[in-house]
């Protein structure tokens, strides 16, 4: 029957997560308590890492990171969603989706991109010399003297999508006769938005915010790639690569673990409990208002703007992958498409397209159905424990990959649990797979939740009634209802998991096995024209994933909200 | 056919502080071929147990049958049931046809003649050639009809029906009210229908039952229930009447005297007060229509003053402030003069005064 199903699925599912995510993630944490010497409970490293000068630093930095990299991408995005929500301007419809594109790139890829443009021999320095603005014996070292602030803006370059797709999918959730009864009431446009708009987006915001944060508090790659080691993501790499069991690195990653599910539960608590998606859709929608003339043009100009700016790594990329010498000039002084072909030959490239595609794939099936199931229970049973259920499929958002890969690197050892999903010849297939799956767990089940939301049970109980059983009536009825979101959902899955860096990093240890990600990253530190072919490599990714994204988009209707609550 | 037994349904939600008990032991029975109505106020548990028969939900405790077999706990597409339900509830994704033809595909109906009683179906909702329509391209009437087809055309045991004429306007209503009926009675169906508006279920009922607070009130003809209500609540939800304070003061055969504010009056009992004792209070229920301008000192008569008046042509309201308290009175074919501060003797015959136990 509807409860025993309920119950079986969602004890199948616990079970799942407890042991491809609590288990691993414990593991790690269990490190930082644990004195190597006499196996005792200490909570000594801790505060040794808190009263360690250079991890403090590495923490402070994270923290700022995060936080200001948060902040630069709200001031980006809100204004953005706004524009929008309320006005029609000349290409409304591609630019509000070309937007998006900043996510086709993991950013320490962005990172090399930037280099380009912005290194002491990079295009900017070259067009300010030929300015003659600056001295060329002494060209200014953009990168070296903001590094911090490079990190930021090329976090927030890449993160401000997320909470564009947050706060737009808020604004179109609130019913626009709450602020026509505002303006009725005498309320003007600016006090408006303060006092009905923003209160009623701000679960959304919030949601994304937290993401956000949490995204550039354990990002990796981009630290990595601007030789920042004094940031505490990269600290905690750098820790563990020394397999001398030192107990600091791991206490660092509890601090930076209970840092990140702090900041998640508390935008849950503060704003989640009511927001579980049981509000109903507005019925009506407000029309947007067309924008005069020069109104418009200026709109569309900031939306080109901001994506043109954020585009700037990618057209690093691009030039470099078809640079035949660049250095200290604009534009490079010779194309060639020689590394595009060279890196579809390259002995590292092809094999780790063809690993990323079959360890991205499983990934997908498996968030897929273990989501869907989940959000089955989540929206159409009666347990209690859903609610449960609905946080524990939230979680991995907030733990940072780094924590979630370091676990399974130390399970899969010889002779510990999860050595059997080590495949032959140490190949990481089920285990990135399963890694891969975890993290992007959330995504499909906000998606497929949705779906059901939007679907009336009626409709369900409609095919019950007509003699259907419950299997019948999920492939006949909710499963056709249900394919739009689930596919956005399982998109989203794919592209993100073929860009995940933390764990294709740590986990694939064999050139033979590398992912994308960690192909290029190779590549960027291989001498001769190895940055070329990673910029390649890079292109073809983009290209790829863009088209992966624009599929999620048109098939969604752009309706969800990235991991929006 | 056969009848369809409801015995000693409870059905009670957990919640806090004490589980929420919304159907406290009920029993039926309906007949087959009837089209028997469940009537109640909001949260009277009707539409909870139209979702027990369908098996969407399930009673704590008692028993359905349909006949002698019990299906108190088997899974809804069992149970061969259809439903039609408040929101209509059709597939956005399939075709009308398709709709209607879900339930014959479920019970693996050859395509022929599956072809062949879908098209049956639409005629008999009369939306011959609609078929290959979109649901969204439909009108709320259409709607309807389609929803009622797909339930029709598997030819259910029994057809429930929950509030189905509610999201149409007025007009509509009343013209698929006979639809309706026509239909289930042409098919020759067992038909349970919920709703909440008395008029309907007084217009379409073969009999009904009213619920309130999760158990039976009364269960009769339609003429029974308005006529001769066995509680006060039952009367006030049934049509408009008027309550009136009176002492029980002797029982003979078929009519019961007793004292009121305006002298004796004498009146029929239902059921309990003919048992009691003399000088136990009671109420009498007075339908506005049976009340008839009279002589002074008629039997069951009471002279007041009219405090309000509205005009409806074919009729007139008006409200008498009498010793009984204030009363509604429908004068039908008004006489012209009536108007605010007269004052008028009406008087009730012994049949239309029901005397209740105390409300």
């Amino acid at each position: 029957m509807h409860r025993r199903t309920a119950w079986i699925l969602c004890a199948t599912i616990g079970l799942l997560l407890a042991v491809g995510f609590i288990y691993p993630a414990a593991n790690v944490l269990k490190e930082a308590f644990v004195d190597p010497h006499d196996g005792s409970f200490t909570f000594g490293f801790l505060f040794a890492v808190l009263r360690d000068p250079l991890y403090r630093e590495g923490l402070t930095n994270a923290l700022l990171l995060g936080v200001a990299s948060t902040f630069v991408a709200v001031l980006l995005a809100l204004p953005l969603a706004l524009l929008n929500h309320r006005f029609s301007f000349p290409g409304r419809g591609f630019l509000s989706l070309a937007l998006l594109v900043p996510m086709i790139l993991p950013p320490f890829v962005g990172a090399v991109g930037i280099k380009c443009i912005l290194g002491t021999e990079g295009s900017l320095n070259a067009f300010l010399i030929s300015l003659g603005c600056m001295d060329h014996l002494h060209p200014y070292d953009w990168m070296a003297e903001h590094r911090l602030l490079g990190i930021v803006v090329m976090n927030a370059l890449h993160l401000y999508p997320i909470l564009y797709l947050n706060i737009a999918a808020a604004l179109a959730q609130v019913n626009p006769a709450l602020e026509q009864a505002a303006a009725n009431l005498g309320c003007p446009p600016g006090r408006r938005f303060f006092r009905v708009t923003l209160p009623l987006i701000l679960p959304g915001l919030f949601a994304g915010g937290a993401l956000v944060f949490i995204w550039a508090f354990t990002e990796l790659g981009v630290p990595l790639v601007f030789d920042f080691p004094r940031v505490a993501p990269v600290q905690i790499l750098d820790g563990i690569k020394n397999l001398d069991r030192n107990p600091l690195p791991y206490a660092l990653t509890t601090i930076v673990l209970l840092v990140a599910g702090g900041v998640f539960l508390a935008s849950k608590l503060a704003f989640g409990l009511s927001q579980s998606g049981a509000a109903p859709r507005p019925s009506q929608r407000a029309e947007p208002i067309a924008l005069p003339g020069w109104a418009g043009w200026a709109c569309s100009a900031l939306f080109a703007g901001v994506t043109a700016l954020a585009c700037l790594p990618h057209l690093g990329v691009l030039l470099l992958s078809v640079s035949g010498y660049w250095h200290q000039s604009i534009l490079p002084a010779e194309f060639t498409a020689a590394h595009w072909q060279e890196a579809l030959g390259s002995a590292l490239v092809v094999p780790s397209i063809q690993n990323s595609l079959a360890y991205a794939g499983l990934a997908t099936v498996l968030t897929l159905v273990v989501g869907t199931a989940a959000a089955w229970v989540i929206t159409r049973s009666d347990l209690r424990i859903r609610h449960l259920l609905d946080t524990l499929t939230m979680l991995p958002l907030a733990v940072p990959g780094l924590v979630l890969a370091l676990g399974y690197l130390s399970l899969s050892q010889e002779g510990k649990p999860f050595a059997i999903l080590v495949g032959a010849g140490g190949s990481p297939f089920l285990l990135l797979g399963v890694a891969y799956a975890i993290r992007r767990l959330p995504y499909v089940t906000r998606a497929a939740c949705a779906g059901l939301q939007q679907c009336d049970p009626a409709l369900e109980m409609a095919a019950r009634s007509m003699g259907a059983s419950v299997w019948s009536t999920w492939r006949r009825i909710t499963l056709p209802l249900l394919a739009a979101h689930l596919a956005a959902g399982g998109v989203l899955a794919f592209a993100f998991s073929m860009l995940e860096v933390s764990d294709s990093l740590i986990l694939a240890q064999r050139a033979e096995h590398f992912p994308v990600t960690k192909a290029t990253f190779a590549l960027m530190s291989a001498l001769g024209d190895g940055p070329q072919l990673a910029a390649a490599l890079g292109v073809w990714s983009m290209a790829f994933l863009s088209a992966s994204l624009i599929g999620a988009a048109l098939l969604s209707g752009r309706r969800s909200g990235l991991g929006g609550n | 056919m056969e009848p369809l037994h409801l015995r000693s349904i409870c059905k009670s939600y957990p919640s806090q502080p004490q589980p929420l008990q919304v159907l406290a032991g009920v029993s039926l029975t309906i007949q087959p071929g009837e089209l028997f109505f469940l009537l109640g106020p909001s949260g009277c548990g009707k539409t909870t147990l139209l979702r027990c028969l369908a098996g969407l939900d399930f009673p704590t405790s008692g028993g359905i049958f349909f006949g002698e077999r019990d299906v108190t706990n088997l899974a809804p597409h069992l149970r061969e049931t259809a439903m039609v339900f408040q929101s209509y509830a059709l597939w956005p994704h399939l075709t009308v046809a398709e709709n209607i033809a879900f339930g014959l595909v479920e019970r693996k109906i050859p395509a022929a003649e599956r072809t062949e009683r879908v098209e049956q179906a639409l005629r008999s909702v009369r939306l011959e050639g609609l078929g290959a329509r979109a649901i969204d391209q439909l009108s709320g009437g259409q709607q309807q009809r389609v929803a009622l087809a797909r339930a029709l055309v598997v030819r259910p045991r029994c057809l429930l029906l929950d509030e189905p004429l509610s999201n149409l306007d007025a007009q509509l209503r009343i013209e698929m009210r006979r639809e309706i009926r026509r239909i289930v009675k042409e098919n020759g169906l067992t038909a349970v229908y919920v709703t909440h508006d008395q008029e309907e279920a007084l217009a379409m009922a073969d009999r009904m039952a009213i619920l309130e607070k999760g158990v039976v009130a009364q269960v009769g003809t339609p003429e029974e229930i308005y006529r001769r209500p066995t509680s006060a609540s039952v009367a006030r939800f049934i049509g408009e009447t008027n309550l009136v304070p009176a002492e029980l003061l002797a029982a003979g055969g078929e009519s019961i005297q007793v004292k009121t504010a305006a002298g004796i009056f004498t009146g029929q009992g239902v059921g309990a007060p003919l048992a009691a004792a003399a000088g136990t209070p009671v109420t009498l229920s007075v339908r506005p229509e049976a009340w008839q301008p009279a002589a002074d000192g008629a039997l069951n008569s009471v002279t007041g003053q009219v405090v309000e008046r509205v005009y409806l042509g074919a009729r007139a309201q008006l409200t008498l402030a009498s010793p009984l308290g204030a009363l509604s009175v429908v004068i039908l074919n008004p006489p012209t003069g009536l108007t605010t501060g007269q004052t008028l003797t009406v008087a009730v015959a012994a049949t239309d005064v029901v005397v209740l136990p105390l409300a």
